[in-house]
């Protein structure tokens, strides 16, 4: 059993736009930093971010502020959300989006040379600053040349595969190298967890492959709090066709420049569900639209409906959704004379790692920002601000871990933890036949997208949840590598992915199944309607004595109260 | 359609084990829209588990899937695949390889590293920052760049000399700073040591680059040339007698025989006219392949085009645009453009596609930025006159006599690429009667001649000439064509150096040669 230990400061798992903010943050420290993703730097889901990011800069409309933001951010979220963290989001929004730009970031701009900002759902105010339709991978590239600037250290392409605990604190993380097949120890006096969602436990989704819900998996097991765990964001439109590109992004812009949602009879049919905000209605709301009139037949053959900017300038759509424009001419449709066709896919996660204002967990030294942290979207996430919280929960969180680093000794090891998880690692190995890791993402995929989606029912989820815990019990401890070389090994990526998945969705099945009732982006046909008496409530899943535990705790309100309650007092 | 079939041909290669990589060979199901990751996605997860790739977003936006698709680099999610066709897929071949087709990019992100690539401000910008649109829109565009290194893998000057140029993508990225108004670092000196000058203007960098089709050549070195010109660090001594040349005497080369434009009248009258043209020969053509510019005129007359001949034509400016003299070029262009009004030219045809390219797509930029009105005459290449403007079916060609011989083509870039002029040279050698034309592995590869590498940076403009000559004689054929004079007079020199049988013409020689049998 041979493995090398490597030490720092602060340690980031992910190089999305959280890990490399928060990198960035702990380095003004003047601490050691030290990065490791599971893919390569720059290559993070993050790039594949489109529309924009949200800051009050009041550039487009100066009426615009934090506290309208805020007020957005919460009745968007079905009012779940952690309002403390809310109000940092959307006080530091506009801090972080300047400094990026001081960075050397090129946002799009106004007729009078400042950032430009686009319209998104459910927001009061153009908000979303942009790059064109490449405003993530803008932000991303920015952050790369940043992190360059300061010579951070990054570990490409290591996988992340469990945190170690020295009792009484994280003391960093074990890890695959996957171009080599080395077993890691990376020890850390903070670690800071960023390692993203988890689209891919959903057979249609905008996620890179890369987005397997590690870092909830990982926190979960070391007995992390975790909150939100049934709220997943089903993104209105992604592709329909080719059948290879299906669910993949076509950004909330489209819709934000003025694109207009239509059935296949031409019907503009959000006048039917939301004629107040029409597509520009809250995520959830115009997802469960698109799926109904697909339910209801009325979708298009590819089962999807058209998204329209035929009408608009050619010239407008060529410079402000240039991505758009290029990837469906690959497609074989210039959206300069015809609809596009989409249809709702599995897009962000709105639980995750609870978090404090200071990005603590309630675990000693381990830290979370970004996707992979829960409570800032509450029920619901709006366009724009996931690029916003990966920058300014970022940013705290590296600044935390610094301060811990600064003020803590470096963590014991555990090798009796480090020599459990390398055998669990490698198992796959070792086995000679048994249940391929590709068979098992399939069947969870088509799993979750069919009973745990965007129409759930406590029939559905239940059989899902049994079928879960089976291939958990059964099929997980089975699971073989055909080729045993450790080198670039996928089949062993993907064993230990499979695994963080399975666990993934058995906490979203279990907490989706707790919430009988439909709020924010969870929907249950079998209880259509908000309780606002009894599920006004956080749902909080937490490891305890080897158990799943499922608990609620009282929403926090600072700011806003919902309309509800408004009433009643 | 549920029975076709694609081949897909693996690279294997695990170098802890294997002695050698070794190709596997698959037969897979079609289906619409499929990509070549698609493909791969298919092989591991239902035939071979073991293969190694990288991939992550699946949609061009991340840069992770680039390998090698039939001996070009490209991204695999971006590349689509047509049933019945076969294709073969590599590492990229510049990198070291980890397995299978996943290599080891850390060589190309160090050299972009070392750039600097981060912006470098003077002070702290106030707040807000002001940035006009039209200030930052040359930076802007080329912002987007992945870091898939499909770029650096089919760069022919990062080929032969990757230690001194660092590549389209570094080349783009030191560009994006410098075209950057909140920049302050030297980013023409940094771009001048690492090879401004040896990129050959050949494109394959923009038609590799996915999703975007960033035009490095263009966009980023063309303009980082101008600075340098501006700072005094350009052009290179190679390219300074062909300026000096031009602006004196409006040939960009020396007068050492009887020029074309004095060994013909002013016009030719073919038997009857259906048409009429005004042939620009360009410099080369008309101060040293004056053999050349006959046999298009010959070509052109055999098929009843009266053709005008300029006869106080000045040199395109091709030079100066490509070595960064561009404000050299300008007074030259604008005699051009005066002197064809005054003859009032209705359809410009040349036969060298550096002329026609810069006459294409730089005198419109120029004649818009002095004010000048846009030229009214209609540009066009020789090749895609007869085949597309005359049109292949009405030409003459029961005049063509038999010729004996078999020939392979060199795709000229500012032909191919700049002027998506493609199968037209080809479709008109096919018309001789017993010619043979056999394909060259690599047609579209540069020879190396272009962007004023041939005269600033002649010892690696012959590296890259000599690959691809090597490359044609493998045909074995007897003589090369092509449709461009400086690639001709590049391909000539190459023989000549390696010693090779083959003899070089341009498809408008061969056409003549045959039309002439008669």
């Amino acid at each position: 059993m041979k493995y090398e230990v490597i030490d720092t400061d602060v340690l980031v798992v992910g190089a999305g736009g959280a890990g490399c903010r928060a990198a960035i943050e702990a380095s003004n420290h003047n601490v050691q930093v030290m990065v490791i993703t599971k893919d390569i730097l720059g290559k993070a889901h993050t790039v594949m971010a489109e529309g924009g990011i949200n800051a009050a800069l009041g550039n487009s409309d100066p009426r615009d502020s934090w506290e309208s933001h805020g007020y957005d951010t919460v009745s968007g979220g079905a009012w779940l959300n952690d309002q403390e963290l809310v109000e940092i989001l959307v006080k530091h929004a506009p801090e972080r989006v300047l400094e990026l730009e001081e960075f050397g970031a090129l946002f799009s701009r106004t007729p009078d040379g400042k950032i430009a900002q686009r319209p998104f759902g459910k927001q009061s105010f153009p908000r979303a600053c942009y790059a064109a339709d490449r405003s993530g991978h803008e932000i991303m590239v920015t952050l790369v040349d940043e992190m360059r600037r300061r010579d951070i250290e990054v570990h490409d392409e290591v996988y992340a595969t469990s945190l170690l605990t020295d009792g009484s604190a994280i003391a960093g993380v074990t890890a695959l190298d996957i171009r080599r097949g080395n077993f890691r120890v990376y020890r850390a006096k903070a670690t800071i967890m960023a390692a993203g969602g988890a689209g891919r436990i959903y057979e249609i989704t905008t996620n890179a492959q890369a987005d397997v819900g590690s870092g909830y998996a990982m926190a979960y097991k070391a007995g992390a709090e975790l909150v939100d765990m049934e709220q997943y964001q089903f993104h209105p439109t992604g592709v329909a066709f080719p059948e290879s590109a299906r669910g993949m992004l076509v950004t909330e812009g489209v819709r934000g420049e003025g694109g207009i949602l239509l059935n296949k009879f031409g019907e503009r049919f959000m006048k039917r569900y939301h004629p107040d905000m029409m597509e520009l209605a809250g995520r959830d709301q115009v997802s469960r639209a698109i799926a109904t009139e697909i339910l209801e037949g009325r979708g298009t053959e590819h089962g999807a409906v058209y998204l329209d900017v035929s009408f608009l300038p050619s010239s407008l759509i060529e410079e402000v959704l240039p991505t758009m424009l290029h990837d469906f001419l690959d497609f074989g449709v210039d959206i300069r004379n015809e609809p596009m066709e989409v249809t709702p896919t599995a897009h962000h996660y709105m639980g995750g790692i609870k978090i404090n204002a200071k990005c603590e967990t309630n675990l000693k030294g381990l830290y979370a920002a970004g996707e992979v942290a829960g409570g800032v979207h509450g029920g619901n996430r709006l366009g724009g601000n996931a690029l916003a919280d990966n920058l300014v929960f970022g940013a705290i969180a590296g600044e935390s871990a610094a301060a811990h680093a600064l003020s803590n000794g470096m963590p014991r090891l555990d090798r009796k933890q480090i020599e459990a998880e390398y055998e669990r690692v490698f198992a796959p190995l070792e086995r000679r036949d048994g249940v391929r890791q590709s068979q098992l993402k399939r069947r969870l995929a088509k799993l979750m997208w069919d009973k745990v989606g965007i129409f759930r029912n406590g029939q559905d989820m239940r059989s899902a949840l049994d079928e879960i815990v089976l291939m958990r019990t059964k099929d997980e401890p089975r699971i073989f590598t055909e080729n045993k070389s450790t080198r670039y090994n996928m089949e062993l990526v993907g064993a230990l992915e499979i695994s963080d998945m399975l666990l993934v969705s058995e906490i979203l099945t279990r907490a989706a199944l707790m919430r009988e009732e439909s709020r924010g982006a969870h929907y249950r046909t079998d209880f259509p309607k908000p309780n606002h008496e009894k599920w006004f409530v956080n749902i909080y899943v937490k490891r305890d004595g080897g158990e799943m535990k499922l608990y609620t705790k009282p929403v926090v309100i600072t700011r806003w109260k919902p309309p509800w309650m408004e009433k009643s007092s | 359609m549920a029975s076709e079939k694609v081949i897909i041909n693996v690279s294997r290669y695990d170098p802890e084990t294997d002695d050698a990589p070794r190709l596997d060979r698959h037969e897979i199901p079609f289906k619409k829209g499929m990509t070549i990751l698609d493909a791969l996605r298919y092989i591991s997860d239902n035939i071979d588990p073991s293969l190694a790739y990288r991939w992550n977003c699946r949609t061009g936006q991340c840069g992770s899937c680039a390998i090698t698709i039939n001996d070009k680099p490209g991204l695999a999610c971006r590349t689509r695949i047509a049933p019945g066709q076969t294709y073969t897929l590599r590492p990229l071949e510049r990198m070291p390889v980890v397995r299978d087709l996943v290599v080891d990019l850390s060589k190309g992100i160090k050299r972009l590293e070392k750039i600097r690539p981060y912006l470098e401000r003077r002070a702290p910008p106030k707040r807000p920052e002001i940035l006009l649109r039209e200030e930052v829109a040359d930076a802007a565009e080329l912002r987007s760049c992945i870091e898939c290194f499909s770029c650096l893998n089919a760069c022919p000057a990062a080929g032969e000399a990757w230690q001194e140029f660092a590549g389209p993508a570094v080349m783009g990225r030191i560009a994006r700073f410098e075209l950057d108004p909140r920049d302050a670092d030297d980013r023409v000196r940094l771009a001048f040591s690492n090879g401004l000058y040896d990129c050959t203007s050949c494109g394959v960098c923009k038609e590799v680059c996915m999703p975007h089709h960033l035009d490095i050549r263009r966009k980023a070195i063309e303009r980082l040339r101008a600075h340098a010109v501006d700072e005094g660090l350009g052009p290179l001594e190679g390219h300074k007698s062909f300026i000096e040349n031009a602006s004196k005497t409006g040939y960009a080369i020396e007068v050492i025989s009887t020029p074309l434009v004095e060994m013909v009248p002013d016009v030719i009258e073919p038997e009857k006219a259906i048409d009429e043209v005004t042939f620009f020969p360009g410099c080369l053509i008309n101060l040293r392949l004056q053999n050349t510019g006959l046999n298009v005129i010959e070509v052109l007359k055999r098929n009843g085009v009266r053709v005008r001949i300029p006869k106080e034509f000045v040199c395109c400016g091709s030079v100066m645009f490509r070595s960064g003299a561009r404000k050299t070029a300008y007074e030259l262009i604008k005699k051009n453009v005066d002197y064809f009004r005054r003859l009032g030219v209705k359809k410009l045809v040349a036969l060298c596609p550096g002329c026609m390219s810069t006459i294409k797509q730089d005198w419109p930029i120029v004649l818009h930025q002095l004010g000048e009105k846009p030229y009214e005459f209609e540009a066009y290449d020789i090749n895609e006159y007869l085949v597309n403007v005359l049109g292949v079916n009405r030409m003459n060609t029961k005049d063509l006599r038999p010729l004996d011989m078999k020939v392979t083509y060199h795709a000229p870039c500012h032909l191919n690429r700049h002027q998506e002029i493609s199968w037209q040279p080809i479709a008109l050698l096919k018309l001789v009667p017993s010619l043979k034309y056999i394909k060259t592995d690599g047609e579209d590869l540069c020879c190396g001649a272009g962007g004023g590498v041939r005269a600033g940076r002649r010892e690696l403009s012959y590296k890259i000439a000599d690959q691809k000559a090597k490359r044609m004689a493998k045909t074995g054929a007897d003589a090369f064509v092509t449709s461009c004079s400086f690639c001709t007079i590049q391909l000539m020199d190459a023989v000549k150096r390696l010693n090779l049988p083959q003899k070089v013409y341009n498809v408008a020689d061969i056409l003549a040669m045959s039309y002439k049998k008669a």
